[in-house]
C-alpha cells in the first residue's frame, strides 16, 4: 500500500516560483498497475521522484508499508530504495563498456550480497528478459529493445516491492515496446509487484488497473480500468 | 557495498579510460622512480661507507689530535712554545713526546702509535730504476686484499708489503715472483748538512702484495711496513730536525670498543681530539643522507605535482559518468560508497604509478649497478640497493597521497543530486 498524502513541490525562488505538484493525494493497493499520465511539465515526473525517495516535496507525507519516507534520514532511504525499489528509463542508462551481467548485478552489490548469491538471481533475470545468451556481450553491442529488456532484468535482480517505470517505451518501436511492455505486466501480475508508469502514451496507460492523469501538477482524474 | 566489489569497479571503469589513466599514473611513476631510486642510494651508500669504515678503522682505536684553537680571530700570536706543523693545506698544532705519555696514562687506553710517515728517498733494488713511494704503517684492523702472499697477524720488522704497480715496475715477472724478494728503501737524514748528504739503505723482504680493492681508501698505493720498522725510518730521516718528535696524528688503541667513548672524553677533557670508527662513519653519513635528502625532495616535488593530475582526471570522470553515478544514487548507493568509489579509482591509479614507477626504478638500478661499481672500480660493491620494506613504502606511500587527491572529486561526485544526473537531452 502506497498513500500519497498532501504533496507540494515547488521549484525556484520568491518572483520565479513554479509550483510543480498542487496538494497531490492518493493511495494505491499492493500489486497495482497505476499509469501517471500527463504531458511533459505537467510534473509526472516530479510525482515519481518524490515517491521514491529521490526528491523531497516541501509538504506531504508517502507512506510505504506504514513508513513515511519523507521524514527518513538519506542513508535509510537509500537502504529502502534499494532493497524495496528499481527503475526503468526512458534512455535504459545501462552501462554500456560493460557486460549484460555486470549491469544485473549493480543493485545486488549495493544491496550488500555476496558474489555466489548474486550469480543465481542474475541468471534468473537474465533469463527471464531472454538475453541469458547475451550474459558476457557488452550492452553497447545490444540493440534498443535489448538494452530496455536489460535494464528491466536489472530492475527486477532483486525482486524488489514497487517498479518505477519512466517513459519505458519512449525510445523504442511499437514492437520492441510491446514486448518490453508485456515483460513489465507479466511481472506484475506473477509476482504482485507494484508497477508504476510514468507516461504520456494512453495506450500504455489504458492497460493499467489505475489510470492518474496529471495537468498542471493537480490531479485531473483518477480511473479504474476493468 | 562491499569494499571488495567497489574496488573491482573501480578497476573496471579505469579500465574504460586506459590512455588517462596511464598518463596521470606515469606522472606518479616520475616521482615514484626518484624516491625508489634515492631511498636505493641511500641504503647502499650507508652499507657501502660502513664497511669502508670497518674494514679501514679499527672499532678499538681512537685517531687523536691536539685540540686545535677554534674561534680564532686574527693570526695566532707567536710563544716559544708554538711549532706548529705547517704546509699549505693545513696547519696544526702536533702531538709531542710528553702527549703521548700523557695519552698513555689515561684509563684504558691500550698502546699509543704515532703516526710516523717517513718521507723516504726512493725505493729500488739491484738492477733496477729508482722510484718514489710512500711508506705507512701496517695496522691488524685494516682488511687487505692480497694479490700474493699473505700475512700471519702481524708484520715483523724489515717485511714490506707492495702494491701490484711496483710489481713489475721493480722488474718481477708477477705477482707470485716478488714473494720472499728483498727490495731496497734508501732515506736522507735530513739533518746532515746540505754540502754532506747522509743516506742510508734499508732493506725490506717482500710478504705480499697487495691489490685495489674497492674498500680500502689507505694502502692503495702505500706500501706497509711494520710500526717499528717505520719507526726506524722515521728515526733515521727526521732525527735532529725540528719537526722531530711532533706528530700530527697517534693511534690509540683502548681496551674494547664499549670504552671508546669514555677514554675519548676523558681525552677531551685533557685538551685532544680524538675520533672513533663510529665518529668517522657518523660524518661520511650525514653527507650521504644530505644527498639522498635532495633527491628525495625531487622525487616529492614530482609527487606533488601529479597530485593536481589525479585531482583533474577525477574531476573529468565525475562529469562524464554523471548518469552513471545518477543510476547508481538511484539504485540506492549511499553517498559514502559513491564517495568510495572514486577514492578507490585514484587509489588504483596511486598503486599503478607506483608500482610502474618502482619497477621501472629496480629495473633500471639492476643495469646500473654493475656499470656504477666498474666506473668508480669498487669491485662487487653494489652502491644501489633496493630492499622489499622500502618498495612497498613507496607504493602504500603514493596510494594514500592517491586516496587524499581523489578526496575532492570524490566529494564532488557523492553530493551529485541523482534527479539532475539522471535528467535526459
Amino acid at each position: 500500500m502506497i498513500e500519497v498524502k498532501n504533496i507540494s513541490k515547488t521549484y525556484g525562488k520568491k518572483d520565479n516560483v513554479f509550483k510543480a505538484l498542487t496538494d497531490i493525494s492518493f493511495s494505491i493497493p499492493d500489486g497495482a498497475s497505476v499509469a501517471i499520465l500527463g504531458k511533459s511539465g505537467s510534473g509526472k515526473s516530479t510525482l515519481m521522484h518524490a515517491m521514491s525517495g529521490l526528491d523531497r516535496p516541501e509538504t506531504g507525507e508517502i507512506i510505504i508499508d506504514g513508513k513515511n519516507i519523507l521524514t527518513l534520514k538519506q542513508k535509510e532511504v537509500d537502504k529502502f530504495r534499494s532493497s524495496k525499489m528499481s527503475f526503468i528509463f526512458q534512455s535504459f542508462f545501462v552501462q554500456a563498456n560493460e557486460s549484460c551481467y555486470d549491469n544485473v548485478s549493480l543493485p545486488l552489490e549495493i544491496a550488500n550480497l555476496s558474489a555466489r548469491t548474486r550469480r543465481k538471481k542474475i541468471e534468473a533475470a537474465l533469463e527471464a528478459v531472454e538475453l541469458i545468451d547475451k550474459m558476457k556481450s557488452r550492452a553497447r553491442e545490444l540493440s534498443g529493445g535489448q538494452k530496455q529488456r536489460l535494464a528491466v532484468a536489472r530492475a527486477i535482480v532483486n525482486s524488489p516491492k514497487i517498479l518505477f517505470a519512466d517513459e519505458p517505451t519512449g525510445n523504442l518501436d511499437s514492437v520492441t515496446g510491446e514486448v518490453v511492455e508485456n515483460l513489465l505486466f507479466d511481472y506484475n501480475k506473477k509476482n504482485g509487484v507494484t508497477l508504476i508508469i510514468v507516461t504520456h502514451d494512453a495506450d500504455l496507460a489504458k492497460r493499467c488497473d489505475i489510470q492518474i492523469n496529471i495537468k498542471d501538477g493537480n490531479i485531473e482524474s483518477i480511473k479504474r480500468n476493468k | 557495498m562491499k569494499i571488495r566489489d567497489i574496488t573491482i569497479r573501480a578497476g573496471r571503469s579505469l579500465k574504460q579510460a586506459k590512455a588517462r589513466t596511464l598518463l596521470t599514473s606515469f606522472a606518479i611513476g616520475v616521482g615514484a622512480f626518484t624516491i625508489t631510486l634515492s631511498l636505493a642510494a641511500g641504503v647502499g651508500g650507508r652499507a657501502y661507507t660502513d664497511q669502508i669504515v670497518s674494514a679501514n678503522t679499527n672499532v678499538n682505536e681512537l685517531s687523536v689530535t691536539k685540540a686545535q684553537p677554534t674561534k680564532q680571530k686574527g693570526p695566532q700570536k707567536y710563544s716559544s712554545s708554538t711549532s706548529n706543523i705547517s704546509n699549505p693545506l693545513f696547519s696544526a698544532e702536533p702531538l709531542t713526546e710528553s702527549d703521548i705519555a700523557v695519552i698513555q696514562k689515561v684509563d684504558n687506553v691500550v698502546s699509543v702509535s704515532p703516526n710516523y710517515n717517513p718521507q723516504i728517498k726512493y725505493i729500488t733494488r739491484a738492477g733496477q730504476d729508482k722510484y718514489v713511494a710512500s711508506i705507512s704503517t701496517f695496522s691488524k684492523s685494516v682488511t687487505l686484499k692480497y694479490a700474493a702472499g699473505s700475512t700471519s697477524g702481524d708484520l715483523s720488522d724489515n717485511q714490506i708489503i707492495l702494491t701490484e704497480q711496483y710489481v713489475t715496475a721493480l722488474g718481477f715477472a708477477d705477482n707470485q715472483d716478488v714473494i720472499g724478494k728483498t727490495v731496497e728503501i734508501v732515506a736522507d737524514k735530513l739533518s746532515a748538512p746540505i754540502l754532506n748528504p747522509e743516506t742510508k739503505t734499508f732493506t725490506y723482504m717482500v710478504v705480499a702484495v697487495s691489490s685495489k680493492s674497492g674498500l680500502a681508501f689507505r694502502a692503495q698505493s702505500s706500501l706497509l711496513v711494520s710500526n717499528s720498522s717505520a719507526k726506524n725510518l722515521y728515526d733515521y730521516i727526521n732525527f735532529g730536525t725540528r719537526g722531530y718528535g711532533k706528530f700530527i696524528v697517534a693511534a690509540v688503541q683502548v681496551n674494547g670498543e664499549d670504552k671508546a667513548q669514555s677514554v675519548k672524553d676523558e681525552l677531551k677533557a685533557k685538551g685532544y681530539d680524538a675520533q672513533t670508527a663510529a665518529d668517522v662513519l657518523g660524518v661520511i653519513n650525514t653527507f650521504i643522507n644530505v644527498l639522498q635528502g635532495i633527491l628525495l625532495g625531487f622525487g616529492a616535488l614530482a609527487i606533488l605535482t601529479s597530485v593536481f593530475g589525479i585531482i583533474n582526471t577525477q574531476y573529468i570522470s565525475v562529469l562524464e559518468r554523471t548518469q552513471q553515478i545518477g543510476l547508481m544514487k538511484a539504485l540506492g548507493m549511499s553517498r559514502r560508497d559513491v564517495g568510495r568509489l572514486f577514492k578507490l579509482e585514484a587509489a588504483w591509479i596511486g598503486f599503478l604509478g607506483g608500482a610502474i614507477g618502482s619497477g621501472l626504478a629496480v629495473i633500471s638500478g639492476t643495469i646500473a649497478n654493475p656499470l656504477i661499481s666498474k666506473a668508480l672500480d669498487l669491485g662487487d660493491i653494489s652502491l644501489i640497493v633496493f630492499t622489499p620494506i622500502n618498495l612497498i613504502i613507496v607504493v602504500i606511500g603514493l596510494i594514500v597521497v592517491s586516496i587524499m587527491s581523489g578526496i575532492l572529486p570524490a566529494r564532488k561526485a557523492a553530493k551529485l543530486d541523482p534527479i539532475e544526473a539522471l535528467r535526459t537531452e
